[in-house]
């Protein structure tokens, strides 16, 4: 039951962790400490650069490589990294995908693709890892939900749905094993840039946002950061809302 | 590795994880209702086991049917009949 690396650190698993918010939170907690796994869907460009800047912040980088809808995979890899029954001490959920429609339109796939990605994706991740934790008796899980999961967002049901099941797992998980030292968080990211909100008419979303900025990917980290951290040992079961004031 | 031994080794188990009273663990003992452990003690019993026996016991669908503290002595029983490397496991 491997939760340490050989020299004994400890390990954050960032699951979506090579790009985006992802990127960022695995960057922050190399910063913070840890050594870092952080999964893709493949080995690439963006792999490599993180693997260079968590190797720059003096940490040990691990790359899982697999598709989180892909149980068997993910099964398989946690297991190489961590050991049968093994655990990390933090685990973020922030693999997340949105495939954007009018509900009339929504095909099967865009509904499919974005609930097998979001939420099925945090069961085959998350829950090969809560054992060990319980063993433990020590270990933190943070989600990465949404402002669209908290108030949902025309165009994206499909996406507002499985953001919302995050948020619903996370309170209900931290039920279950908070008395065992097992906390247990979401955060909910509004209008951040990234490569998935790229797209979106800045200009349209300003005017909703307090703060009349788009938030950065660091900014989210942040939050992250502080859940996996000394200073929030007694915040539990809760939803960090990171949005300028989005929602309020 | 005795039936007798297998008791004495779960028992201890029990009494280390749970500060039980070694005269309350008989047989017929329902571990929910009779010895006070709940669900999620449940965890904990399982990996006192497997550090004392040597298994990894979290995939084993058989442990969930576990109702009595005698449903978990024949489990181990059967285990050590079924597995010679489990018996192997014991005699350390």
């Amino acid at each position: 039951m491997k939760r340490e690396s050989s020299d004994g650190n400890r390990i954050a698993l960032v699951i979506g962790g090579c790009r985006g918010i992802g990127r960022a939170i695995s960057q922050r907690l190399a910063e913070d400490g840890f050594d870092i796994a952080a999964t893709a869907r493949q080995a690439g460009p963006d792999s490599e650069e993180l693997a260079r800047q968590v190797a720059a912040a003096g940490r040990k980088f691990t790359l899982l490589a697999f598709d989180v809808r892909d149980r068997e995979a993910v099964r398989r890899e946690l297991e190489r990294v961590f050991g049968d029954g093994g655990a990390p001490e933090v685990a973020v959920y922030n693999a997340g995908i949105a495939r954007d429609n009018l509900m009339a339109f929504m095909s099967p796939r865009e509904w499919d693709e974005v609930i097998e990605t979001n939420v099925n994706g945090f069961y085959n991740t998350i829950q090969p890892l809560v054992f060990g934790m319980l063993a433990k008796k020590r270990g933190r899980i943070v989600a990465v939900s949404s402002a669209s999961g908290q108030t949902g967002q025309a165009g994206q049901v499909n996406y507002s749905a499985s953001k919302a099941a995050l948020i619903g797992a996370v309170k209900a998980l931290a039920r279950e094993v908070g008395r065992k030292g097992v906390l247990v968080n979401a955060v909910a990211p509004g209008f951040i840039h990234t490569e998935m909100t790229r797209e979106i008419p800045e200009e349209r979303v300003l005017p909703l946002i307090p703060l009349n900025r788009a938030g950065e990917a660091a900014e989210v980290a942040g939050a992250v950061s502080f859940l996996c951290g000394p200073d929030s040992s007694y915040i539990h079961g809760q939803v960090i809302a990171v949005n300028g004031g989005l929602v309020i | 590795m005795t039936r007798e031994e297998i008791i004495a080794e779960i028992n201890s188990i029990f009494v280390e994880q749970f500060e039980l009273d070694p005269a309350e663990l008989t047989a017929e003992k329902k571990i929910f209702d009779d010895l006070g452990l709940d669900s999620l003690d449940i965890v904990d019993l399982m990996i006192g086991l497997q550090r004392k026996f040597g298994i990894p016991l979290r995939q084993n669908e058989e442990i969930r049917k576990i109702v009595t503290l005698g449903d978990v002595y024949e489990f181990f029983v059967k285990l050590a009949k079924e597995r010679p490397e489990f018996a192997a496991n014991l005699k350390k």
